[in-house]
């Protein structure tokens, strides 16, 4: 495609030719205001925000309807289009609750930011009745609406129609009675339902879970990638560092790449960050008592002893780093090691999108590193080693030694083990694509992550 | 004086005039067997020629619509006859359909060969549903004579037309609302295209026009561009169903030339004001088009040109008469409850200028409103002017600021201070 | 509850797919095709249309609640729309619709007691020539005034 020279007030931008003009604008970091267009959605034209000044054009024109040509000459900042900006703005306010205070989406609203940016504050709208629409209608999936701050964008409806197809909503009603619905008795209900929530530019969509939990603006937050199967879905890890007491992860959010999942990812993977909070194993623990450090790596000294025979397995959830960790450590004491993938496997919950059957997200990992992914034939086994595999009965052994995240199994010498969110690492999914995860927040209790571990066990005498 | 000319509503005095027999010996479908041999092409050359204009309301000249459908191409086209009109003050294409359906048919059976369509589609308005019968009837008696279906005439050329029954929304009346709509949609118009392009049903190209613009087609095709042209005026030739309505003595409609004088054809046609009240304004086309005030009325023609020269549009020729009875806050806050109820909401400057507008003037209406009221009413207005996807929301601006603007002191008089 | 077509109906649907390119052009057509069969439109008819419009069901709530002439409920017997729109409002409507509340003591949007009228206040109905107008069901009832909109009711069956 050949390209073209823009000026955008007056500086000259390069774009594709005929490229579309709101996408040339927001990929050159121009803040041209919009809430209808989306990048996974393309245009709709409907909410007006977008108006550019286009030389030669008699009237302002919107940025997400015109192909970028050869010197074509754009504003944003003429003051014709300051001024439509701002009233049009005003118009998607009127029947908008003024209610940021008390607002979820408060410091990540499209529409608080443009108020603030175009001056609306004094606007009145005294005398003006407001339509009072619907103020919590549950959805169904976690996703709570209200219509008076909703404006009707349709991102959301075109979310459920063009990428899910499963159609749950839909703008009902005509003119000033248009607003977002479900069908009559039915409920919004698809595996990627959630997203919407991400779309909806303004507070009109919110999430049940995360309501009222935390305000924006207190969250940190990383980059990281989703563990609910290997499709490794990249999310941002939103979490809080409270001065003291303990940390926690508030949710997870898509981050964007084209090459694996787009803007989305699925709800399962979602709310999978409650898993970092609950029933984590925090101690050290032998028969039931919490034990210390030393006291417990000298347990397991004895337990591996010289002669037994030992299998190690390790969960395909971990860190490529964990898995050579341990994969050198298998050969070091001469043990097994097996990382069976059966056990994850879940035809349920694939689908033809990015949900994937493969429930780890580093089973190509222990692939490419070669570690064997069945356990095939009768082991006699003296001691079992589990790196927090799910389902380390299947092998019978006398002794028990479990690396766990979460409280589990009754082994007989439990190590608390970190989550992906709380140190970094590499993992490879599906596709043979390497990605990093950083950590997000602190190992929580006296929990280390695999490869930590790994450094401080004691080799056979 | 006013010339009699009567090309579209000829027929309309005959009694049962709505039914084959009676016009088939006053020339109806006379033109085919003649037309239907010549190239196509001879058809869109003389609609172009003759200067004839949409009369839906844009005013657009046909011809130009017309030249940009394909030609022998490999995907269908369609002709789609608008009869949507819902347009307050309008009541033309119900007088076509109900008194001279065979004349309709007529002109698309001319129209569709000329643009090379096979199936013709008639939009009508779902509250016509007693006048929809009528022309069902039209169409079934016109299958029977083998007017419609194949080889019609004997001239190896097929077409079929299906009726399709509107729901109840005046926005469906713009032209691309209308193809979404006929498609199985919500009724909303669809953004612009950048260049000259025809409309698209279902990715086929289609040509939409007015039921009066096609009943105009069979006059010309059979009597030549330039007879269509001896009437109105070089700019705005042939006649217009133009219509009557509000406080006047004989409303109704009345057929007349291009350029005739506003006032000589209210006088003629309608009797003057209703009551012999003083004359206060007339809306000239249809509740879209900018009011004008008694004198800009005495010197408007009736043609595009004039009308847009003061500031106002021809739209669909539906005048609608405003004595010294009418009182412009009751007018206003009229035409606004209309917009507001039938906006397709999709655009926002529309959505809610109209919802807001018409909030205000209510509170005109009641001698509530301030100054500011009335300038937040401009200010939206100024809003809903080109920055939305229809026309519909400039139309609105444009009747605000006419009302407003030429009525100012009886809308000032009523502010609270 | 459920929704089926009536086998009459299901003929007429047959010969309506041949008069367009898409099934999907089918919606406005069904959607009047239930509502002269039940009386309105309700919302188990939805999937019945999605089906043969191939479109999803929601298409088809969304499209039906953009025409205001259908309804999701049923409307009484006589179903009295009355234009309010400017031509109409010239010449009086506002004092029939007075009339009209008043003899039925119901207002726009409600049904009498017994099922037998419903009023709605509509907008132009094309007969702005022949105002003040109003229909009952498909009916045109134009030029009226009180005495003639006295003896319209009083003659309905
Ligand atoms: C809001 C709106 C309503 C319209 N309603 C009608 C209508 O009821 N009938 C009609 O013929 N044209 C209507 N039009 C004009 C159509 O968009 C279109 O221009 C016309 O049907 C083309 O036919 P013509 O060129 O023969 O007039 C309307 C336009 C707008 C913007
Ligand atoms: S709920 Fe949000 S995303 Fe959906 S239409 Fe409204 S503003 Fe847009
Ligand atoms: S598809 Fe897999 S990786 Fe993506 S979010 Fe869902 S569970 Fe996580
Ligand atoms: S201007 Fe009004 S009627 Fe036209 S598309 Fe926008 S909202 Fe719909
Ligand atoms: S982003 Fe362009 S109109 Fe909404
Ligand atoms: S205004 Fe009432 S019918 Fe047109």
């Amino acid at each position: 495609m050949s390209k073209v020279k823009i000026t955008v007030d007056g500086r000259v931008i390069e774009a594709d030719d005929g490229a579309l003009l709101i996408e040339v604008l927001l990929a050159n970091g121009v803040d041209i205001p919009h809430f209808c267009y989306h990048e996974a959605l393309g245009p709709d034209g409907n909410c007006r925000m977008c108006m550019v000044k286009l030389q030669g054009a008699k009237r302002p024109q919107i940025a997400c309807d015109t192909f970028v040509c050869d010197g074509m000459e754009v504003s944003l900042k003429d003051p014709e289009i300051r001024t439509t900006v701002q009233r049009i703005l005003e118009l998607e306010l009127i029947n908008h609750p003024i209610d940021c205070p008390t607002c979820d989406q408060a410091g990540e609203c499209r529409l608080q930011d443009y108020y603030m940016e175009y001056g609306l504050y004094d606007s009145s709208f005294e005398n003006y009745q407001k339509i009072h629409h619907a103020k919590h209608t549950d959805l169904g999936s976690n996703v709570m609406l209200d219509q008076e701050r909703c404006v009707l964008c349709a991102r959301c409806t075109r979310f459920t129609s063009n990428i899910t197809k499963t159609n749950e909503l839909g703008i009902i009603g005509r003119g000033d009675e248009a607003h977002v619905s479900t069908m009559p008795g039915k409920t919004l209900d698809n595996p990627y339902a959630m997203n919407i929530i991400d779309l909806c530019p303004v507070g009109a969509l919110t999430s049940r879970d995360f309501r009222f939990a935390r305000r924006v603006w207190f969250l940190g937050s990383a980059p990281s990638v989703c563990h609910g199967c290997d499709r490794g879905c990249n999310i941002t890890i939103d979490h809080d560092r409270p001065k003291n007491g303990t940390e926690t992860i508030y949710r997870f959010r898509p981050r964007k790449n084209e090459r694996i999942n787009g803007h989305f990812i699925c709800d399962a993977g979602r709310l999978s960050y409650r898993e970092h909070n609950e029933n984590r194993q925090l101690q050290i623990i032998r028969e039931g008592q919490s034990i210390g450090r030393e006291e417990a790596l000298e347990a397991f000294e004895q337990m591996i002893g010289s002669q037994k025979r030992i299998m190690i397995l390790a969960d395909a959830n971990l860190y490529n780093e964990d898995l050579r960790a341990i994969k050198w450590y298998a050969k070091e004491i001469g043990a097994l090691l097996f990382v069976p993938l059966e056990s994850y496997r879940d035809e349920s919950f694939g689908d033809d999108w990015l949900r994937s059957s493969m429930r780890a997200a580093n089973a190509r990992g222990v692939e490419n590193m070669g570690i064997n992914r069945e356990v095939s034939g009768g082991y006699d086994i003296d001691v079992l080693i589990n790196f927090n595999h799910p389902t380390p009965h299947m092998i019978a052994a006398g002794e028990f030694i479990e690396f766990q995240t979460h409280q589990s199994t009754n082994a007989d010498l439990i190590f608390p083990l970190a989550m992906f969110s709380e140190y970094g690492g590499t993992l490879t999914n599906r596709d043979n694509i390497t990605q990093d995860c950083m950590q997000a927040v602190n190992p929580s209790g006296m929990s280390l992550s695999a490869q930590e571990w790994v450094k401080l066990l004691p080799r056979r005498s | 004086m006013i010339r009699d000319v009567r090309i579209v509503s000829s027929r309309f005095g005959l009694a049962n005039s709505h039914r084959l027999s009676t016009v088939l010996m006053r020339g109806a479908y006379d033109s085919l067997p003649i037309h239907l041999k010549r190239p196509p092409e001879q058809i869109v050359r003389a609609v172009d020629e003759s200067g004839l204009r949409g009369k839906g309301g844009g005013g657009a000249p046909a011809g130009e619509k017309w030249k940009l459908m394909p030609r022998n191409s490999d995907t269908p086209s369609y002709l789609v006859v608008n009869c949507d009109e819902s347009e307050p003050g309008t009541f033309k294409d119900r007088e076509i359909i109900t008194r001279d359906p065979h004349l309709l048919i007529e002109g698309m059976i001319l129209t569709s060969y000329a643009i090379g369509a096979n199936h013709a589609y008639i939009y009508i308005r779902g509250e016509y549903k007693s006048f929809e019968l009528i022309l069902r009837r039209a169409v079934d008696e016109a299958y029977e004579a083998g007017f419609l279906g194949r080889d019609i005439a004997g001239s190896g050329f097929d077409l079929d037309i299906t009726i399709h029954r509107g729901g109840g929304a005046y926005i469906c009346g713009e032209k691309s609302a209308l193809l979404e709509s006929l498609e199985g949609k919500r009724g909303h118009p669809r953004l612009k295209p950048k260049g000259k392009e025809p409309e698209w049903y279902f990715g086929a190209p289609a040509l939409v026009n007015n039921v009066e613009t096609i009943a105009s087609v069979p006059y010309i095709v059979m009597n030549g561009a330039r007879c269509y042209r001896q009437f109105g005026t070089a700019q705005s030739p042939g006649t217009l169903l133009f219509s009557l309505s509000g406080h006047i003595e004989r409303p109704g409609i009345y057929e007349a030339e291009f350029g005739v004088s506003m006032m000589e054809y209210i006088e003629r046609f309608g009797g003057g004001v209703k009551g012999k009240k003083k004359l206060k304004g007339v809306i000239p086309g249809g509740i879209s088009t900018p009011i004008l005030t008694a004198e800009e009325a005495a010197r408007a023609t009736l043609d595009y040109e004039s009308l847009r020269t003061l500031g106002s549009s021809l739209g669909t020729g539906g005048m609608i008469v405003l004595s010294s009875e009418a009182d412009m806050h009751g007018v206003l806050k009229n035409i606004l409850g209309f917009y507001r109820h039938e906006s397709c909401g999709q655009c926002t400057p529309c959505r809610e200028g109209t919802s807001w507008s018409d909030q205000i003037a209510s509170r005109m209406l009641r001698g509530e409103a301030t100054m500011k009221d009335l300038d937040k009413l401009l200010e939206l207005a100024d809003t809903m002017n080109g920055k939305t996807i229809c026309v519909f929301a400039p139309a609105v601006s444009g009747v605000i600021l006419s009302i407003i603007d030429k009525f100012r002191d009886e809308f000032t008089e009523r502010l609270r201070p | 509850m459920s929704f089926a077509f009536s086998p009459e109906n299901l003929g007429k649907i047959e010969k309506l797919r041949s008069r367009y390119p898409s099934p999907k052009a089918l919606t406005l057509p069904l959607l009047w095709l239930v509502q002269e069969q039940e009386g309105y439109i309700p919302g188990e008819a939805f999937d019945a249309i999605a089906e043969i419009t191939t479109w999803s069901p929601m298409d088809i709530y969304k499209s039906a609640s953009f025409y205001t002439m259908l309804r999701f409920e049923p409307a009484g017997k006589y179903h009295i729309k009355i234009c309010r729109s400017l031509s109409c409002t010239l010449c009086g409507q506002a004092m029939l619709y007075r009339h009209l509340r008043e003899k039925l003591g119901i207002k726009a949007g409600e049904t009498t007691a017994d099922g037998r009228f419903t009023i709605e206040r509509v907008e132009c109905l094309g007969s702005c020539g022949t105002a003040p107008a109003m229909q009952i069901n498909d009916i045109y009832y134009e030029e009226l005034n009180t005495l003639k909109l006295d003896t319209i009711l009083e003659n309905l069956p």
